[in-house]
């Protein structure tokens, strides 16, 4: 077993925000949606949703893994247990997150996993278990690296009445990343120098100023007949937040006869994939092959 | 005696080339019905007349070259043949098909496969009529191109004559020589190799007896149909700018092997591009016989050689090779159709022995990577069996074996087949199709890519539903190969199985559904691994080169693509699982009307 997931804890009350923060609109598609978009493309294990019980979740990407709390209102670590012990058949680490989190990027997402990468490199013997940013001073535990193998031990820190991330950090390895160790990784500082990857979102003033900003740039490639064809070879820049956006400005529809790579990575015929400042979007032929 | 099945005669020609004997041997229609025909037929007939750990080049080995139900009837991509054998590259079965007016005429002869075997005393063609089977003297046609060989024979016999040809690679038996017709090549496992072994140069057909179809008013309705869906979106690819459009979008999904596999982007790929080609250059576009689709792209180099440019042909003399000239791609792909080379083999063995000469392991200083003229340089020794060629000529596995020093690892075959242009540790679903596949590293019969590329599985990250997915490629390979129908009209099919079974019935006459068209499948898929057990096959070739599993690639998003041996073993055992062999991946055989057959 290698590679890590992604798990998003869902399940909080948003009472700050009014209304479900998971379904808040996000460039025609949902925060969640967009938060977990982010994960699936960062990670090459399961993405696994926590939410509260009866929680109503807007439309996911079928791969998703939706799970419960069994309970309701022991805060993120509850979420925490249920999402490292899903995980842990799959994958040795997880990032973990909130919901409330518009502007993650992937890059943020490898260079806290990189962290625990970090003790096999520097020889150290025993294995880190979080990788905590520390971004602008402020600790981001819902922005995080966790081992999977922590599952039980979280689960008895709550049998405990230990409800607190800080109160699980004091009973295992944690590496901590500051602004400047993070932004040594050279993709993180190019595509998120700000590290607005732990900007979050509480009240709606705060949705509000974060949806005026203008969708990411990203760059446009087309190949094959989708390139010949109206002379519109060569890559163009455009802004778009979802594949479906990038298409449509091209003169492009995903209808089945063509799909997307994002960077060179998974190929993608589902128009809601979120796309981030700096992406390269590759539009390809779906019969590829031959 | 019964009627044979509508599109079939019910018969096998067999010609012994030794002395010149011709019979016919009946094919049951329990057989037809089972094998259906092309590759699915041919590992029947392998399997019944070939002897058991026969040595491929021995006279005594059958190639046969097998049509099918549908061949002669007007549905669209259906003129193609089979030609099926086993192959003195891998030891194992090979089936390669081709598609040309050589399949119709060999069909109208009265039978439904044409199996040759012997060894002629001297250089022979093979001429086969309804009228009956003659053998000529071939040495005016010795070392000549298949093509120049084929015009020959035209010209002396007549222009109604189609025949199949070898170059001068399958006089040599180079381990990878194809046979071809019209320029169009039955390419994989070097049958040009056991046709040249049998002192034979071109095989000639001609006829004009048709099968009985059960249901002509249907067929001609179907066909119809077939032929409008074939010119919508699902095809246009392959229409407008053929296969080497895949060359650019590999690139930009790190899926193009580059310099044997050390990468899996070529940053002068935009050079050997379809669309720079298109832009640049004049291209004459060509057409199988009864294809509707029209995938062939030709294109000219400066010196005015012309070749059917496709992406495997120019992946694997261009980025696997390092070579980005476009001339000097066009000119070695040209080269190869010359002299009878499968493209793939060629170009996967030059680019071992190139990083053999990179790493010190082989002293051939003038064969590096980039250098289109060691290129071009090569291939003529290959195919003259001279210099350095008289390794390569044996194929990479063999060569590394030879070489030894840790070359094994990097040798970029599966079973001694080389790889084509699929990097899998980017494509972990194909991955799994080029390691279980029992023609050995194989796009066509293992067709898995597309699960890869369809967006619903992580391609970097097999898991058992890649390995279903690729499955799922693989029966449906196994039905459009023995139909036989061109697998670029995949994609027009919604419902494959339950479709191609409406366009059989109303051919055959049998009440035959989509889930027998699955159970077939099945058959024959485990009938050819069947055949390979046989022959010595183990588990142990059911894997894949250790750099594949050593090495990482490094995606532009960040993630890494790896494909650990113990990812790699889980899938396989899903396979064997999933398909019903053992844990060692044997079929059950067991004894019936037909001979002796895998049971899932």
């Amino acid at each position: 077993m290698n590679g890590a997931a992604g798990i998003v804890l869902a399940g909080g009350r948003s009472s700050r925000m009014g209304t479900s923060k998971a379904a808040l609109e996000w460039h025609g598609s949902t925060l969640l949606r967009q938060v977990t978009g982010v994960l699936d493309r960062a990670v090459t294990g399961p993405v696994i949703v926590v939410r509260a019980p009866e929680q109503k979740l807007p439309e996911l990407d079928p791969r998703v893994v939706v799970r419960d709390d069994p309970e309701e209102g022991h805060g993120p670590m509850q979420g925490l247990a249920v999402g490292l012990d899903t995980a842990h058949t799959y994958a040795d680490t997880a990032f973990v997150c909130s919901t409330d989190l518009p502007f993650l990027h992937t890059a943020f997402v490898h260079a806290v996993l990189r962290g625990f990468q970090l003790d096999r490199e520097q020889g150290e013997e025993a294995p880190i278990d979080v990788v905590l940013p520390l971004v602008h001073g402020y600790r981001q535990p819902m922005a995080a690296g966790y081992r999977t193998g922590l599952a039980p031990l979280v689960a008895q820190q709550l049998r405990t009445g230990r409800h607190k991330p800080a109160q699980l950090f004091e009973e295992c390895r944690v590496r901590r990343l500051t602004d400047e160790e993070l932004l040594t990784d050279p993709r993180l500082a190019r595509a998120d120098p700000e590290l607005d990857s732990v900007v979050n979102v509480n009240t709606p003033e705060d949705y509000e100023r974060a949806r005026a900003r203008p969708a990411p740039e990203v760059t446009v490639e087309r190949f094959g007949v989708l390139a010949t064809r109206g002379g519109t070879r060569g890559s163009v820049r455009v802004r778009a937040a979802t594949l479906a956006a990038a298409a449509e400005q091209v003169g492009l529809e995903l209808d089945g006869h063509i799909v997307a790579a994002v960077n060179g990575d998974q190929i993608r015929d589902d128009g809601q994939c979120p796309l981030l400042g700096g992406d390269t979007v590759s539009f390809l032929s779906a019969d590829a092959g031959g | 005696m019964t009627s044979p099945p509508g599109g079939y005669f019910g018969q096998a020609l067999l010609v012994d080339v030794s002395e010149g004997d011709v019979r016919r041997v009946p094919l049951p229609d329990g057989v037809l019905r089972e094998y259906l025909g092309g590759a699915g037929l041919g590992t029947w007939l392998s399997t019944e007349l070939g002897p058991a750990g026969i040595d491929p080049l021995d006279p005594a080995a059958p190639l046969s070259f097998v049509f099918s139900p549908l061949v002669g009837t007007p549905l669209t991509t259906s003129a193609k043949f089979a030609v099926v054998a086993k192959s003195p590259l891998t030891g194992l079965l090979t089936d390669a098909l081709a598609s040309s007016h050589f399949a119709i005429s060999g069909k109208f002869t009265g039978h439904d496969a044409i199996v040759i075997t012997g060894r002629a005393a001297g250089p022979t063609h093979v001429l086969i009529s309804e009228e009956g089977v003659e053998l000529v003297d071939a040495t005016p046609e010795l070392g000549l191109s298949a093509t120049a060989a084929e015009e020959a024979v035209r010209e002396k016999y007549g222009r109604r004559w189609r025949a199949a040809s070898i170059g001068v690679a399958g006089e040599r038996q180079v381990r990878y020589a194809t046979m071809s017709h019209d320029g169009r090549h039955a390419g994989r496992g070097g049958l040009g190799a056991v046709l040249g072994a049998k002192n034979v140069k071109c095989v000639a057909v001609q006829g004009s007896r048709r099968s009985e179809l059960a249901d002509r008013a249907a067929v001609l309705a179907a066909a119809k149909d077939l032929r409008n869906r074939s010119f919508g979106p699902a095809t246009a690819k392959y229409r407008e700018l053929g296969t080497l459009s895949n060359l650019l979008a590999f690139n930009a999904i790190n899926t193009l092997p580059t310099r044997n596999f050390q990468s899996s982007t070529f940053a002068e790929a935009p050079a050997l591009s379809a669309e720079d080609l298109a832009e640049s250059r004049s291209v004459a576009r060509s057409t199988c016989a009864s294809c509707s689709i029209g995938c062939e792209h030709i294109y000219a180099s400066k010196s005015g050689k012309k070749a059917r440019v496709e992406y495997e042909n120019v992946f694997a003399l261009g980025p696997m090779c390092g070579v980005s000239d476009p001339d000097q791609v066009l000119e070695a792909s040209a080269r190869c159709d010359e002299l009878g080379l499968d493209t793939i083999s060629a170009g996967g063995t030059i680019a071992w022995a190139m990083e053999c000469v990179d790493r010190g392991l082989l002293d051939v200083p003038w064969l590096r990577f980039g250098d289109g003229a060691a290129l071009l340089r090569v291939l003529d020794e290959i195919g003259e069996r001279t210099g350095i060629g008289k390794l390569l000529a044996q194929g990479s596995r063999s060569a590394a074996e030879v070489v030894g020093q840790g070359s094994s690892a990097f040798a970029p075959h599966v079973k001694g087949l080389e790889m084509p242009g699929y990097e899998p540790r980017t494509m972990q679903s194909m991955a799994l199709g080029l390691a279980v596949n029992a023609r050995g590293a194989d796009h066509n019969r293992s067709g898995a890519y597309e699960a890869d590329l369809a967006g619903g599985l992580d391609r970097v990250h097999g898991t058992d539903e890649h390995v279903r997915a690729a499955i799922e490629t693989e029966d449906r390979a196994a039905v459009m190969d023995s139909l036989i129908l061109c697998k670029f009209l995949r994609g027009v099919f919604t419902e494959p199985f339950e479709e191609w079974a409406g366009l059989l019935g109303p051919i055959t006459g049998w009440d035959i559904t989509g889930t027998e068209l699955r159970e077939t499948a099945q058959r024959i898929v485990l009938a050819k691994r069947a055949f390979n057990l046989r022959e010595g096959w183990t588990a142990a070739d059911d894997w894949l080169p250790e750099r594949f599993l050593d090495d990482s690639v490094e995606l532009d998003s960040g993630r890494t693509a790896t494909l650990p041996a113990e990812r790699l073993r889980a899938m396989i055992d899903t396979y064997y699982a999933e398909r019903g062999l053992d844990q060692h991946g044997r079929p059950q055989l067991v004894q019936t009307d037909s001979g002796t057959e895998p049971t899932p």
